[in-house]
């Protein structure tokens, strides 16, 4: 079990507030994830690390409303994911949830330029500033070729995509999945910079998990996460 | 310009544009068939129907109604068998015909077939009924050796009045016939078109078609020097190969004179619009099963529709579950996998709506160069409004199956078993 709580976490809105949380596949499994309660706080910066199978990628599919925990709630930016109604939820993760994935998962046979348009196709963004907003963000992250396919760039420069994508809607939060693991090391530090700083620039939080421990000290926060039953608080 | 749903569907079309093209394709030719043969099926009676004109009672020696209708009236064959002319006056004092028209065929000019006959053609025969004959340029034949074309023909052969032109003898189709050499013919006059099988006819008097045979018979008999005149006629050259008549407003008469007239083993007797009426009977059988297996082969496209989507679902799966990451519901991502079925639906749809109406006037133009018959294979807007309405609804069925699959794409295991 974990229980972390961020030191100033009483005076602000939570970013991120899950209590109580449990997860088994099926009924009758073992549980994949339990945890009594996690906070994160506006714009703060968090690393969770844990063994291959402590439920890492779980918890933020949980999150991100992608699967529905067995038990406890989960509330981003004062708002209880657990409650929402599907469409309600997609909603709503379209808004203020951006995700980033050790694969990227961008659309293949898109264009850098429509790989981030895809982000604000459902965001609250009036569709008259999608194509200037997104023009903006690739060129703040440094890609210069808007119109290339995502098939026809380099891991860093799709790296790149990746948070230009995930921080499009302005999130309130971003969740990323291993985001430094298809990465060299010597492009690790420059990838989380990139991440970091893009958070930091439009005021959201960031939750990160990953195996990469040279990555932890970057961080406002480290939660360690251990396989359910005997986690315990970093 | 923002991406929407609509940039996704075609991009993802396109990126499988083989396929599509393919998919669209079978549909496209399944409508067009299906579209054509509904077109067609009416249009060809109602053209066969007009084509008959005021004809009540046509008169031959031919081997049965059908043939003395194709022959005489549409200029299939030339006919058979011939009537003496004594044969048709003594015919026409026995019964209370309103009136009757005699012709004669056998010649033809460049795949035109030539129809000898009696002014009366043009006064009292109407080729299509409340149609009577127009002249376009000239007149009407008033001597020997004047012919009148009809609006095809003339097109056909580029022939204009003050022309001239020599016979060939036997029908059109038949080969190895001679041309009339001897005998110059004068184009006199162009007829309008009357959109029947008699437009594609060249129209002489029965004198002058008589001399030609009578000519023929002279020079097997004296030699090629012969030179022959009206006066050299005999009785046996004076021969007809149809009667067109009608017995005027005395309609309840019909029924007693046809089958009086059909008592006499030496005539054929047909009532042209029964006759013609009687073959689309036979036709309709065909091609209800033609129409049967145009629709088989529609849903059998709309099958395709449903594989060609659903082969291609594997490869959906991880944009799909990207799209869902991104904010994108499970009815949303539906609808996108249904419009681009039902999309697949239009394009087909519309392609053969389009080549319905394409090769519904090649169809047209080749039925009246070679039967003669003008045939205008159309449906109202409405009729091609709800063939592509029903494809479309076709094409959104066969898309349900691929939809709910996308729909139920679980986001996390595609995610899992994917790399970008």
């Amino acid at each position: 079990m974990a229980t972390t709580e961020h030191p100033e976490s009483s005076k602000l809105d939570h970013a991120l507030e899950l209590v109580g949380v449990k997860y088994q596949y099926q009924k009758s499994s073992e549980l994949a994830l339990s945890i009594n309660k996690l906070d994160v706080a506006p714009q703060e910066q968090v690393v969770i690390t844990g063994r291959s199978g402590c439920g890492k990628s779980t918890l933020l599919h949980l999150i991100a409303g992608l699967m529905d925990p067995t038990e406890g709630s989960i509330s981003v930016a004062g708002s209880p994911m657990s409650s929402m109604s599907g469409s309600k939820r997609d909603q709503f993760r379209g808004r203020h949830i951006g995700m980033v994935f050790q694969t990227f998962h961008l659309l293949n046979g898109f264009t850098v330029l429509e790989n981030v348009l895809a982000a604000l196709m459902f965001s609250d963004f009036p569709r008259s500033e999608h194509r200037s907003r997104a023009k903006q963000l690739i060129e703040r992250l440094g890609i210069n070729t808007p119109s290339a396919r995502i098939q026809d760039l380099s891991v860093g420069q799709q790296q790149r995509v990746a948070v230009a994508r995930a921080i499009a809607c302005s999130p309130k939060i971003v969740l990323a999945d291993e985001p430094t693991a298809a990465l060299d090391p010597e492009f690790t530090n420059v990838a989380m910079d990139l991440l970091q700083d893009a958070c930091r620039s439009i005021g959201a939080s960031l939750v990160c998990v990953t195996h990469d421990l040279s990555i932890v000290e970057r961080f406002d926060r480290h939660v360690s996460m251990q396989v359910p039953q005997t986690q315990e608080h970093a | 310009m923002a991406l929407s749903d609509w940039n996704i569907v075609t991009r993802s079309l396109r990126s499988r544009w083989f396929s599509t093209l393919l998919t669209a394709m079978s549909v496209a030719i399944a409508v067009g068939l299906m579209t054509l043969l509904i077109s067609m099926r009416s249009a060809g009676e109602n053209a066969f129907k007009r084509g008959t004109g005021n004809v009540e009672i046509l008169i031959s020696k031919e081997s049965g109604p059908l043939a003395s209708v194709l022959n005489s009236l549409f200029y299939a064959e030339a006919p058979g068998n011939s009537i003496l002319y004594s044969q048709f006056q003594e015919l026409k004092k026995d019964y209370p015909f309103a009136w009757t028209v005699p012709t004669q065929l056998g010649d033809s000019y460049q795949g035109s077939p030539v129809m000898g006959t009696t002014s009366e053609f043009f006064e009292v025969f109407e080729p299509a009924i409340g149609t009577p004959w127009s002249l376009a340029k000239g007149r009407i034949f008033e001597s020997s050796f004047e012919v009148v074309v009809g609006s095809e023909a003339s097109k056909l052969n580029r022939l204009n009045i003050g022309d001239s032109i020599v016979l060939q003898h036997g029908a059109p189709q038949s080969a190895g016939g001679h041309h009339h050499d001897v005998f110059e013919f004068n184009v006199v006059g162009i007829l309008n078109p009357t959109g029947t099988a008699h437009d594609r006819a060249v129209f002489t008097d029965l004198t002058s078609a008589w001399i030609l045979h009578a000519h023929d018979r002279r020079e097997a008999q004296q030699g090629e020097h012969v030179h022959t005149l009206e006066s050299d006629l005999i009785e046996s050259d004076k021969k007809i190969t149809g009667i067109y008549a009608s017995i005027g407003t005395r309609k309840a008469a019909l029924t007693q004179i046809l089958s009086s007239l059909r008592r006499d083993p030496n005539w054929t007797i047909a009532s042209p619009s029964s006759t013609v009426g009687n073959l689309f009977q036979i036709v309709s059988n065909i091609d209800q099963i033609l129409l049967a297996m145009a629709i088989a082969v529609l849903l059998s496209s709309g099958v395709s529709i449903l594989v060609a989507l659903y082969n291609s679902m594997d490869q959906r799966r991880h944009q799909i579950a990207v799209l869902r990451v991104l904010g994108a519901s499970k009815m949303r991502v539906f609808n996108l996998i249904f419009t681009e079925s039902a999309m697949i639906g239009v394009f087909g749809g519309s392609v053969g709506v389009g080549l319905a109406i394409i090769s519904g006037r090649a169809v047209s133009i080749a039925l009246q160069s070679k039967v003669g018959v003008f045939i205008e294979p159309s449906l109202p807007l409405d009729g091609y409004l709800m063939i592509l309405l029903a494809t479309i609804a076709l094409s959104c069925i066969a898309g349900i199956i691929p939809a709910t699959i996308a729909y139920r794409t679980s986001v996390v295991r595609s995610l899992r078993h994917s790399v970008s």
